[in-house]
């Protein structure tokens, strides 16, 4: 599926893994159940991993040098537990790789997801870039501190997202 | 905009400068592109109905709702008078204010929104997150920076909760509402113990402002009396306090039931204690630094709040005397609608939205500028909408009230009935939600009529009556000294009673008297709950004092006994 | 779609209801499109309203209407009126503001 990266359509040198077959070669997201078959892999490929909603961050804590890509998700657009899921990645776990939202995330929520620390957005094939562009573009400043810290604005506790 | 900077600032709230005029144009532009990709079809309903939502816009039963948000309750003249503006223009006329210090419009096109958001940026009011599962409108003390019994001024730090939560990255989409009030007073006038979080400010031993935090209170289908998770918060940790519950909330929330979806059901299901140990694990977690509230940023915010030169003649106390002295009916008003200010020469006004046989909250655009004129004239230009649906004037020179009497009472605004079995709580109801199952209007109506008499109410003394025309409790019936719930049954409407609930310092929950009975059947035992009452009290009781002391079955009886 | 306190009945007849888009108004379906007076409704029988109502829905988008439902009537009525409250306030109005009201007999409204 197209990957959305600073607002503009990106190349996904990545795979998922297929159910019932061997992991394989090359960069291979795994769903969490598999992590462990993932990481003894001794592929020279990358490996990410999807976190479901309800799982606990914490539970990657042991994996994540052995881990390239995390992928959170939006069974809804709604379901608003991945934000805090990218949060606690970024800031609890000092995770540096990607993140990447999945799901049915809106174009609308676009920057909240950045600056929860989430870096690309898997969208359907044939979706249009421009709304995501237009919302990564949309406001000049952001009224509270955030996982990427940004530059102060003024005063108080604004900041110039980027 | 411009003219901020020579202007003296607006007196009680914040005032915008230009990145926060800028942020709001875009927020509007933002609105009016998600309009226009409504109206082309490019989104379904379903798709634009959250995002209208953090907009404030709601389709109730007889057109779009608008919710305009008054931070902390507070306007200038300026703000109210576009109100007004919107009201005439935009709607029929007359505008609502709301038990969360907000003020809806029953009867907006969606077209038109874009344009009255404009409108509304242009005097530096909005309508973000007054609805969605977001952090909602923040609310405050009716009385701040005026209450004679204030410890802190709550409204320079609502005000950093109000920046800090806009468009929040990660709390804009959390299961459900989430309500925040603070408030400055050791008497409770927030409902503190009935938010999702209620803040309370108090100086601390060495000066500094604490701040106690209370938890999981909430009405609604569940109604819950919150509790008490911090005592002492330092002001350096107001915000990374609150995210760490929040994270905790939108992690663990339950997301499968819209009824149980609520932090005071989380907290309830977890424990206080399990609860506090996941909140003070996220906040030893967290990177402090970065959420540390500063002195500076704290100074800062309140460098853009003008501040009222409060000098009043010194025989402006006994001017008062004398006017209220000469006219009986001034004298009701004052002993009703008023409330003790810090500053000697000056009083603190509030207005009842409330006449007898009205509608609750209702005020034409008439009304509305009348208020306006009002608050320039007697009251720094500035007024609060109160969480009981009415407006208080929080610095008026005691030498000047008369004449502000009689300016109220040339709109129609001075039923001298506050706190007072006229000083009704109703929700909007069947007459205009859709969620309602029952009216909730004309009950409060027929009620404030049958006890229009201003000497009756004042022997009655202090009640609170509320009425909610669904379970949702929006008319806060759980927090009445006498509640009262509409239900729908077969099609048709009844209401339950419940006796015996507060909101303030002494927060408890009504307890449901009986089966429900229909409407005039309501009024009849709410009229037999207060004869009751008036036999049985004691020297110096209230209605709710003297339940509390016997208990419900002498008022059980009057309504049953004889329905 | 929020169709509470309805109570559609199995007997009887409805009329089909919807909400504007643009403007968010009450609106009924009847014989010549939508319109804000229920005396101009279709009465529809019940055993008929469910296949009417899914027309009406794939015609929604077109007509720039949201939210269609089937609202149960009073049977022997001069023109239709609904059975429950909450469909009679839709219908006619708020009750608590005559001057917005639109009469049962006439479909006019107050002004």
């Amino acid at each position: 599926m197209p990957l959305l990266e600073s607002g503009v359509l990106a190349a996904d040198p990545w795979r998922p893994a297929a159910e019932d077959e061997p992991i394989g070669a090359g960069d291979v997201i795994v769903p969490l159940a598999r992590l462990d078959e993932g990481l003894a892999r001794s592929d020279p490929g990358r490996l990410g991993v999807l976190l479901p909603p309800e799982a606990e961050p914490s539970a990657l804590r042991a994996a994540l040098p052995g881990l390239s890509l995390i992928a959170v998700t939006f069974p809804i657009f709604r379901d608003g537990r991945a934000f805090t899921q990218a949060r606690t990645l970024r800031e609890h776990l000092g995770f540096t790789g990607e993140i990447r939202a999945t799901g049915k995330p809106l174009p609308d929520q676009y920057e909240f997801l950045r600056r929860c620390g989430v870096t690309t957005v898997e969208v359907p094939e044939g979706t249009d870039p421009a709304p995501w562009a237009r919302e990564h573009a949309r406001f000049d400043v952001a009224y509270q501190p955030s996982i990427l810290n940004e530059t102060r604005e003024g005063f108080a506790l604004r900041r110039i997202p980027g | 905009m411009s003219d901020t900077a020579t202007r003296p600032l607006p007196v009680g709230h914040y005032t915008y400068d230009q990145v926060d005029h800028d942020f709001l144009r875009a927020r509007v532009e933002q609105f009016r592109d998600q309009v226009a990709r409504r109206i082309s079809g490019e989104l379904s309903e379903d798709e634009f109905k959250p995002l209208r939502l953090m907009n404030g816009l709601y389709h109730q039963l007889h057109a779009y709702m608008l919710r305009v948000a008054v931070p902390y309750g507070t306007m200038d003249a300026r703000q109210v008078r576009m109100l007004a503006h919107i009201a005439r223009t935009y709607d029929r006329d007359y505008g609502h204010f709301t038990t969360r210090q907000n003020i809806q419009f029953n009867w907006i096109r969606l077209e038109d929104t874009p344009e009255i958001l404009e409108q509304l940026a242009s005097v530096e009011m909005h309508a973000i997150q007054t609805s969605g599962n977001c952090i909602r409108n923040v609310t405050s003390d009716e009385f701040a920076g005026a209450a004679a019994d204030e410890l802190v001024d709550p409204r320079v730090h609502a005000e950093i909760l109000r920046q800090w939560s806009t468009l929040h990255p990660e709390f804009t989409f959390l299961p459900r509402k989430f309500k925040i009030a603070i408030s400055g007073s050791p008497h409770d006038r927030v409902a503190a113990r009935f938010h999702d979080i209620g803040v309370v400010a108090k100086p601390g031993p060495d000066g500094a402002v604490r701040f106690e935090v209370f938890v999981g209170g909430g009405m609604g289908r569940t109604p819950i009396v919150g509790v008490r998770i911090h005592d002492h918060l330092p002001e350096e940790d107001l915000l990374a306090y609150l995210e760490a519950i929040l994270r905790v909330y939108n992690a663990y929330g339950r997301r499968d039931n819209i009824y149980k979806a609520r932090i005071k059901i989380l907290v309830q299901a977890l424990g206080l204690d399990a609860f506090r140990e996941k909140v003070e694990a996220e906040f030893a977690a967290m990177d402090r630094a970065r959420y540390r509230l500063t002195p500076e940023t704290v100074a800062a915010i309140r460098a853009r709040f003008g501040t009222p030169d409060l000098i009043a003649p010194a025989d402006a106390p006994a001017k008062l005397a004398a006017d209220r002295a000469a006219n009986p009916h001034f004298d009701r008003w004052a002993r009703t609608n008023t409330h003790p200010h810090r500053a000697p020469g000056f009083i603190c006004v509030a207005v009842s939205v409330k006449p007898a046989g009205g509608i609750p909250g209702d005020a034409t655009s008439h009304q509305i500028d009348a208020l306006a004129d009002i608050a320039e004239r007697f009251s720094f230009d500035e007024l609060r909408v109160t969480h009981m649906q009415n407006i208080v004037f929080g610095h008026v020179r005691q030498d000047e009230l008369l004449a502000l009497w009689h300016a109220l009472g040339e709109a129609g605004l001075a039923t001298p009935n506050l706190g007072l079995i006229g000083d009704i709580i109703a929700c909007p109801g069947l007459d205009y939600c859709a969620l309602a199952n029952a009216r909730s209007i004309p009950i409060a109506q027929k009620i404030s009529a049958r006890f229009a008499d201003p000497t009756l109410q004042e022997q009655i003394g202090r009640i609170h009556v509320n009425i909610s025309g669904c379970i949702n409790a929006c008319g806060h019936h759980h927090a009445g000294h006498i509640g009262i719930l509409g239900v729908d049954k077969k099609g048709e409407e009844f209401f339950q009673i419940t006796l015996g609930g507060s909101a303030e310092d002494d927060a408890a929950i009504g307890q449901i008297i009986g089966p429900a009975l229909p409407e005039d059947a309501t009024v009849d035992a709410v009229a037999r709950l207060i004869e009751t009452y008036l036999t049985l009290r004691q020297e110096g009781e209230r209605f709710l004092d003297t339940y509390r002391r016997l208990g419900q079955a002498p008022f059980k009886d009057s309504v049953y006994a004889t329905a | 779609m929020d169709v509470r306190s309805n109570r559609r009945e199995q007997g009887g007849s409805s009329a089909i209801t919807a909400n504007r888009l643009l403007d968010g108004r009450t609106v009924w379906l009847g014989a010549h499109g939508w319109s804000e007076q229920i005396a101009e409704a279709r009465v529809i029988a019940n055993t008929d309203i469910e296949a009417a109502i899914e027309d009406a829905r794939a015609r929604a988008a077109a007509d720039s209407v949201m939210a269609i439902y089937g609202v149960q009537l009073l049977p022997d009525t001069a023109t239709p009126e609904p059975l429950t409250m909450r469909e009679r306030i839709r219908a006619f109005g708020p009750s608590v503001h005559p001057a917005f009201a639109i009469s049962p007999q006439e479909g006019q409204r107050h002004e």
